[in-house]
């Protein structure tokens, strides 16, 4: 009886199921729906707290002293810091995952998720010392002639954030395209071969077409991370640069509750329509496809 | 014939893992205070008035008062909305918060004011210490003025020679070499000291800028800003003391023992004296409603006379450069020849006597259009 045997499963699916989609909903979708209602509620000065007064005050606030600004800048940020991660990704990934061996490739995984074992405070701060006035490069450049005086720009400007943010949150954008690498069958990679296709060739019509929802969910955990950020602007920023973190943080300060969470909403939405987007466009869901079905 | 059963069944397993993880999640939570001493308070102060542990063993042995000392952090903001909106009052017993915010406090019953008689050391306490605006809440004394200094400019002395006017921080031909601090509490009142003496702008009190005010002074620093005056605004001791030290910023405004710590590291830096003016502070001892209300009045009252007698200021003097402002760290320090340098002690507490005896702005952590500054700060950063 099939069609029995098919609603057993799903039946027993559902339940095993349940346990996560309980966790999804408590810790995940009932916090962000209170959010988006507490930054439709009011801040009251005087009690320092928010009350049930519904209003769009947060709303309009969003739109003064350069706060959408900010919220442009960041996302260009982290969108140039997700592309340029992703552009040294799949270079990174290809090596790991198709021309190296399993120990190697155990090896050089290894070494890239490095940064992830030191402090992001320590890290960021460590960029001071090697792109600063009297830092690394600025010493070699003028040792070798190539400058008379050090070059400003490479420190406290946007550059040194996205480098800085690129060094923190590359093995983000390598690891899913290292195991989108590995869900291909080497029989297609073969056959290519076989057929008289060189490495470029085999790379451009086969492969990256197979890894791109790996590099796609590279960048979008890139991306994500790298909105949220604050480190890199603060320690490596120019004067008082901002980002959506510190501006939720400035605020937070004050106790401005709904305007945080109004911050914290419009960025959610921000990210569910890129991810939404991203995943209409190439298909983001075909990494969780089963090959073997 | 007994049966082989194994030693933990999977069930028990699960139970005791469980109940593990469960214990283990428990341990880590916050859980209410545990009962506490008659002569033990919770200090909730800035960081820089934490003595260690060392300190405090001596000073618990000296006064009777055991302290557990908390970093408040320093930023006044979170602390008056903790106060007034979280659980401090629950935790903590007596605070230690840049002078200003004691109005407000007092205002909402948020702390309670000394009894003076109670606090025999304040007689010492110096009389210009004792009139800093802000102690005060009708008549009654809710701060006790317990680390003072005046903060300016700290110099390289190599890069910009010698300097006497904070127009040097503006100065276009410093542009990308200079730095301020990336609070409104202090570089709003160095700028409007700026404006006021040197470029005879409006302003009456630097310290509580009226709206108008406070937009001068604001649109002059996104101006700078935007010039791209400022190489950075600075944040946390070690990071202004890297910045000197790595010569990255020439001239920034800060504190004092900055200056100390990059001597230390062989810089020709000094603390510059100017014409302007001096940005005066202190940090005042506050008694928070929560200890009354738990009966800790007593010690508190023992812990803030204890603050003024001598070895507190000694020791304090002696890690960051601050002074307690009070002669009895002098006396200590000569019947404590062998722990302290009298020498030191005396010509540290002349130094910062002489600069707040001078022409000074008092910080004010609490001005009136307080939300304003948070605003124009905010915008000052996005901008």
């Amino acid at each position: 009886m099939p069609e029995a045997l098919a609603d057993r499963r799903r039946r027993a699916a559902f339940f095993l199921a349940l346990p996560s989609l309980v966790v999804f909903i408590g810790i995940g979708f009932v916090p962000l729906a209170l959010v988006a209602i507490w930054s439709l509620w009011s801040f009251d000065p005087d009690t320092y707290w928010i009350k049930s007064v519904w209003s769009l005050a947060s709303y309009a606030a969003l739109l003064k002293s350069g706060r959408a600004d900010v919220l442009l800048q960041t996302a260009g940020l982290a969108a140039l810091t997700a592309t340029a991660s992703t552009l040294l990704a799949v270079p990174a990934a290809t090596v790991i995952g198709l021309l190296s061996g399993r120990r190697r490739a155990t090896l050089l995984l290894a070494l890239f998720t490095i940064p992830f074992f030191t402090s992001g405070l320590v890290r960021a701060f460590a960029w001071r010392l090697v792109l600063g006035r009297e830092g690394i490069i600025n010493n070699v450049l003028m040792s070798l002639g190539v400058v008379d005086t050090p070059v400003e720009w490479l420190l406290f400007s946007d550059f040194a954030v996205v480098l800085g943010m690129v060094a923190a949150h590359l093995p983000l954008a390598i690891i899913p395209i290292v195991l989108a690498f590995a869900r291909i069958d080497s029989s297609v990679i073969r056959a290519s071969q076989d057929l008289g296709a060189g490495f470029w060739t085999m790379f451009s019509s086969i492969v990256l077409p197979l890894i791109m929802p790996g590099v796609l969910a590279g960048f979008l955990f890139v991306f994500v991370v790298a909105i949220g950020t604050s480190m890199e602007i603060q320690l490596l920023g120019g004067a008082g640069a901002s980002s959506i973190a510190i501006m939720i943080n400035d605020v937070m300060r004050v106790v401005n509750f709904p305007l945080a969470f109004a911050i914290a909403t419009v960025v959610t939405i921000l990210l569910l329509v890129v991810i939404i987007v991203a995943d209409r466009a190439l298909e983001l869901s075909r990494l969780f496809e089963d090959r073997g079905a | 014939m007994s049966r082989i059963r194994p030693r933990l069944t999977r069930r028990q397993l699960v139970r005791r893992a469980a109940l593990g993880a469960g214990a283990l999640a428990v341990g880590t939570l916050r859980l209410p205070r545990a009962a506490q001493a008659a002569n033990e308070v919770n200090f909730w102060a800035s960081g820089t008035l934490d003595i260690g542990d060392d300190g405090w063993k001596i000073f618990a042995n000296d006064s009777e008062v055991k302290v557990n000392f908390t970093d408040n952090g320093n930023d006044p903001g979170p602390v008056v909305a903790k106060l007034a909106a979280g659980n401090a009052n629950d935790i903590y017993d007596v605070g230690g918060l840049q002078g200003g915010s004691e109005k407000e406090l007092a205002k909402r019953g948020l702390i309670a004011p000394w009894d003076l008689a109670q606090i025999p050391n304040y007689s010492s306490v110096w009389e210009w210490a004792k009139n800093i605006p802000y102690l005060t809440f009708e008549g009654k004394v809710y701060g006790i003025p317990t680390v003072v200094n005046a903060d300016s400019m700290i110099a390289l002395r190599n890069r910009v020679g010698n300097v006497d006017s904070y127009g040097v921080i503006f100065d276009r031909k410093l542009r990308g070499k200079t730095a301020m601090e990336d609070a409104w509490i202090n570089s709003v009142i160095f700028a409007a000291i700026y404006l006021k003496n040197s470029e005879n702008a409006k302003i009456s009190e630097p310290g509580d800028l009226a709206a108008d005010e406070l937009g001068l002074v604001m649109e002059f620093l996104i101006k700078h800003k935007k010039d791209r005056q400022f190489r950075t605004f600075w944040n946390g001791w070690e990071q202004a003391l890297q910045l000197v030290a790595n010569q990255e910023v020439w001239v920034m405004t800060g504190w004092e023992p900055i200056v100390y710590a990059a001597r230390r590291r062989g810089l020709d830096c000094y603390y510059a004296v100017p014409k302007e003016g001096y940005e005066a502070w202190s940090n005042n001892t506050i008694l928070l409603k929560g200890a009354v209300d738990r009966g800790l009045s007593k010690t508190a009252h023992q812990l803030a006379n204890a603050f003024l007698s001598g070895f507190y200021g000694c020791k304090l003097g002696t890690l960051r450069g601050y002074v307690v402002p009070t002669d009895n760290n002098v006396a200590y320090a000569a019947a404590h020849a062998s722990a302290f340098d009298p020498a030191a002690v005396k010509q540290l507490s002349e130094h910062v006597k002489a600069k707040l005896t001078g022409k000074v702005y008092w910080q004010n952590t609490r001005p009136a259009n307080f939300q304003l500054y948070e605003e124009w700060w905010q915008r000052l950063r996005n901008a």
